[in-house]
């Protein structure tokens, strides 16, 4: 519905107000997004907490100023990582609304917010913690076992380069371009092409994964007509980690009928214990 | 001791607070506590091994949404600690962990519940534009997850490794060698979770091509990031863009 509005009401033009050094605090500050976390309005005092240095540049006047710390006290919740995007446009916005005073829709400032807040959780969820954070730590933990300190700093180096860059260069990118960027990328189709691409990478690494960090194997043997047969290496010829596999599906599949994590956690643990028992595992 | 607790403590909070008001870069994490814990305790590389693993068995539990998921930080730290304490293994860290994670789990749901307060208190603020006051409210809440980090990791190294290496003794034998078929097991709930946030039918294929890569080839991880990434970065620019939709489909 607001296609159009978006594209002239949200990117910033010539004369701005707010400077590189302002936008710079924001960047900063919005690290703090999720300092004061709560269930009823989320990483909203966070977000107020990063668009402070920017609102008090802009309203000087005390009953502005209340109406715009209000205005961010919403509701909010999105990827950490792909926040300070978000907080460019609302510079941007605001921006727009203390020049054009009564002109400007203010509540189109909260629609924004909210109408991207979804759509990027589920972009930066899955690039952030299932792509990034998959590799970093697989590569990292594959170090580490072996007792190198430099699993751990490889972890780190390696999530935190694409974190750091998006997470500065995106206030800068929302404040300049705004949804103008987003809705192009949307109407050409490339953020869905970007995001599936990343869900192949993260595929085929979690795959990876679960052939080599997974060990499950069986002792059973079995007597037929008096012949011992190892289950184990049976099932090595027809594929080796057959089992790792099953059972990362069996979980994967109860996690989707809804069994809590907890539950299955602890019931990991009692099927360890009892399988070794029994001699099945 | 208390110089230890008091250390512990201390990474805890800096682990909770990673995620609050350091932008989550993944220092919460087990793979990096395990080695500070370790560097703490003066087993290093026991440290760096504990923390690998319990990473390996968390990497899908993660604080995506709005649910608060089990406190890995927690879990990792105290878990790593009582290993390096009680001179066991990994097996003995995981079945301390989890349990531990679940039940700091419930402080940090206490304290997300607590922190509306301050919002409520900030908007009242907002209404006298004070942002000084704003921002107080803020820190407060920041100091509740200093706490929720604090409080359980110093306490339990002060009063609970005692109890622990009690505990840790008493465990028969074989016990400890099911926890360690558990231990094995517990990295495909991980890959499930992972699953569960990238799987869908049309990308399937692709997970079973990474297992296979692993399995038939005997390919370390970074091989196959790598490979992945190409063949990615290959299928992102066959796929078609909408200019050349009608041309191609």
């Amino acid at each position: 519905m607001e296609e159009k509005q978006m594209h002239h009401q949200v990117s910033a033009d010539q004369d701005q107000i707010v400077d590189k050094r302002t936008l710079r605090r924001v960047f900063w500050r919005s690290f703090h997004l999720q300092g004061s976390f709560n269930y009823e309005r989320m990483q909203a005092l966070g977000y107020l907490y990063a668009m402070i240095p920017i609102l008090l540049k802009l309203y000087p006047k005390k009953s502005d100023l209340a109406a715009a710390l209000k205005r961010h006290l919403e509701f909010f919740n999105t990827t950490p990582a792909v926040s300070s995007f978000v907080m460019g446009i609302s510079t941007a916005m605001e921006e727009k609304n203390a020049r054009e005073k009564g002109v400007f829709d203010s509540s189109s400032i909260n629609a924004i917010k909210v109408a991207l807040m979804g759509p990027l959780a589920g972009i930066g969820d899955s690039f952030f913690w299932g792509t990034f954070r998959v590799i970093a730590a697989g590569i990292g933990i594959s170090l580490a076992s072996q007792g190198n300190i430099l699993g751990a700093i490889l972890f780190l180096v390696l999530y935190n380069i694409p974190h750091f860059f998006l997470r500065y260069k995106g206030t800068f990118w929302g404040y300049n371009q705004g949804t103008t960027l987003l809705s192009s990328l949307y109407e050409k189709g490339n953020m869905e092409k970007v995001s599936y691409c990343a869900g192949i990478l993260g595929l085929i690494v979690i795959g990876a994964m679960t052939g080599t960090l997974v060990q499950f194997t069986t002792p059973l043997e079995i007597s037929i007509q008096g012949a011992t047969v190892n289950l184990q290496e049976t099932l090595d010829q027809i594929m080796p980690n057959i089992l790792p596999l099953g059972l990362t599906l069996l979980l994967f599949l109860m996690l989707k009928k809804g069994v809590k994590v907890n539950y299955i956690m602890i019931g990991i643990i009692a099927v360890g214990i009892l399988g070794k028992w029994a001699g099945i595992l | 001791m208390v110089l230890e607790a008091i250390l512990i403590g201390l990474l805890g909070a800096i682990g909770i607070l990673d995620g609050r008001i350091f932008g989550q870069m993944m220092f919460e994490r087990p793979l990096v506590m395990g080695p500070l814990v370790g560097l703490v305790l003066g087993d290093f590389t026991t440290g760096i091994i504990v923390g690998a693993t319990l990473e390996l068995v968390w990497m899908g539990i993660v604080g995506v949404g709005s649910a608060t998921p089990p406190d890995v930080t927690t879990g990792g730290i105290l878990g790593t600690a009582f290993a390096i304490m009680t001179d066991s293994g990994a097996e003995v860290a995981l079945a301390l962990a989890v349990p531990i994670a679940i039940l700091a789990q419930s402080l940090g749901i206490l304290v997300r519940t607590i922190n509306t307060s301050f919002i409520h208190r900030a908007d009242k603020y907002a209404e006298e534009g004070d942002t000084k006051k704003i921002v107080l409210m803020h820190w407060l809440a920041v100091g509740l997850f200093f706490l929720n980090g604090f409080v359980p990791n110093f306490l339990g190294i002060l009063l609970g490794s005692e109890v622990v290496e009690g505990i840790v003794n008493a465990i028969p034998q074989t016990i400890t060698e099911g926890l360690q078929v558990a231990a094995n097991m517990f990295p495909a709930l991980g890959f499930a979770l992972l699953l569960q946030m990238t799987f869908t039918k049309k990308l399937s294929p692709f997970y079973f091509l990474g297992f296979g890569l692993a399995v038939f080839f005997g390919l370390d991880i970074t091989p196959v990031a790598v490979i992945g990434a190409i063949i990615a970065v290959v299928i992102y620019q066959l796929m078609p863009t909408d200019k050349d939709k009608e041309v191609l489909l």
